[in-house]
C-alpha cells in the first residue's frame, strides 16, 4: 500500500482532528496557558476527551491524584480497543508500543476496518497512527496560536467523525458473519444515549455490550 | 497556574491514558488468547463502532429546537450514500458539508 492511499484513508480523521484540535487549543489559550502546552499535551497524552478533561481539571486546580483517576476512568474504553487488537499486533516489533499509544477512537476505527496485508501491516499501522497524531498536534497548535483570528466558520465540521463512525459500522456489519452483535449494540447505544449520564454513557454501554456478548455467547455463535 | 503543576498534570494524564491502552497487551503477552478472547475480538469492534455513533450524539439537545434534526437527517444521508455508493470518503464528505449547511444556514 503506497503512502498516498494510506493518506487517503486518514482524510476523514484529518477533517475531524484539525477543527477539534483547534477547539482544544482555543480553550487552552483562554485559560492563559502558553501555546507549547497544547503541543506537549497533544504529543504525550493524545486523547481528545482526555485533554479537554485535563484542561477542565487544571482550571479548577484539581489535585494530581484527581487528574489521574479521572483520566483513567474516562479512557477506560480504550481497554476494549486493545483487547480487539491483540492478535493484529502480535508479530510487531517494539514499534507496536507507539501504535498502542495512539489507539484513539478514530485510529482504532481505521485500523480495525481495513483488511491490510499481513506483510505490510506494521508499516501501514504506524503511518496511520503517526498521521492521525500529526493532524491532532497541528490542529491544537493552530488553535492555541491563531485559532481566534481565522475568518471561516467551521461550525458543524465535527460531524465528519459521526459520519466516520456510521460508515465504519456499516462496513464492519457487512464484514461480520454474525449480525446479532450489531443489533444488540444498536439497542444498547440507543437506550444508553437516553438513560445513561452522558459523561459515563460510553463506558457503561461498552461494559453492557461485553457482558451480553459473553453471557449469550452460545446463542450468538450458533446463529451463523 | 504554576508550571510545575501543569507539567505534573500532563505527566499523570499521559501515564493514565497509556495505561488504559496498553493494559490488555501486558496481560496477554505470555499466554495465547483463549477462544473467548478471540470471540470478543471478532465481535466487539462492530459493537464499539455502533455505540460510538450514539456516543457522538450525546450532546444533542433533543427537547429543544431543532430537536436533533440535523444529526438524524445527516446520519440518514450517510447511511443512504454509503449503502448506495460504498465510497467512504464520498459518504463522509457530502454528509459533513450538508450538516454544516444545516447547522449554519437552516437551523441557526
Amino acid at each position: 500500500m503506497n503512502f498516498f492511499s494510506i493518506f487517503k484513508m486518514t482524510i476523514p480523521v484529518l477533517m475531524g482532528y484539525i477543527p477539534l484540535g483547534m477547539a482544544f487549543g482555543l480553550l487552552l489559550s483562554s485559560l492563559n496557558m502558553p501555546w507549547y502546552y497544547a503541543f506537549f499535551m497533544s504529543i504525550f497524552i493524545f486523547a481528545g476527551a482526555g485533554q479537554f478533561l485535563a484542561l477542565g481539571l487544571f482550571a479548577t486546580q484539581a489535585t494530581i491524584l484527581e487528574i489521574g483517576i479521572a483520566t483513567f476512568l474516562l479512557n477506560l474504553r480504550h481497554t476494549f480497543y486493545g483487547l480487539s487488537m491483540i492478535s493484529s499486533l502480535k508479530d510487531f516489533s517494539w514499534k507496536k508500543y507507539y501504535v498502542i499509544f495512539g489507539l484513539t477512537d478514530e485510529t482504532f476505527a481505521l485500523l480495525k476496518t481495513r483488511d491490510i496485508d499481513k506483510k505490510d501491516r506494521e508499516r501501514v499501522y504506524l503511518i496511520i497512527t503517526a498521521l492521525n497524531q500529526s493532524y491532532w498536534v497541528i490542529g491544537s497548535i493552530i488553535g492555541a496560536v491563531l485559532g481566534n483570528i481565522l475568518p471561516f466558520d467551521y461550525k458543524g465540521i465535527e460531524f465528519s467523525l459521526t459520519a466516520l463512525f456510521v460508515v465504519l459500522s456499516i462496513e464492519l456489519y457487512n464484514k461480520s458473519k454474525q449480525h446479532k452483535p450489531f443489533l444488540i449494540a444498536l439497542i444498547i447505544g440507543f437506550v444508553g444515549l437516553f438513560i445513561f449520564p452522558s459523561d459515563k454513557m460510553l463506558i457503561l454501554s461498552l461494559g453492557l455490550c461485553s457482558v451480553i456478548l459473553i453471557l449469550f455467547r452460545r446463542s450468538i455463535e450458533d446463529a451463523r | 497556574m504554576q508550571d510545575s503543576y501543569i507539567v505534573a498534570g500532563i505527566f499523570i494524564a499521559s501515564l493514565m491514558t497509556y495505561l488504559t491502552r496498553v493494559l490488555p497487551f501486558v496481560f496477554f503477552r505470555k499466554k495465547e488468547p483463549s477462544s473467548l478472547v478471540r470471540y470478543i475480538e471478532r465481535n466487539m469492534p462492530v459493537m464499539i463502532m455502533v455505540v460510538l455513533v450514539f456516543y457522538a450524539l450525546k450532546d444533542v439537545k433533543w427537547e429543544s429546537y431543532p430537536y436533533g434534526m440535523a444529526e438524524i437527517i445527516c446520519i440518514g444521508v450517510t447511511i443512504f450514500l454509503h449503502v448506495r455508493f460504498k465510497n467512504a470518503l464520498l459518504s463522509i464528505f457530502i454528509a459533513t458539508i450538508f450538516y454544516m449547511f444545516l447547522v449554519q444556514a437552516v437551523f441557526s
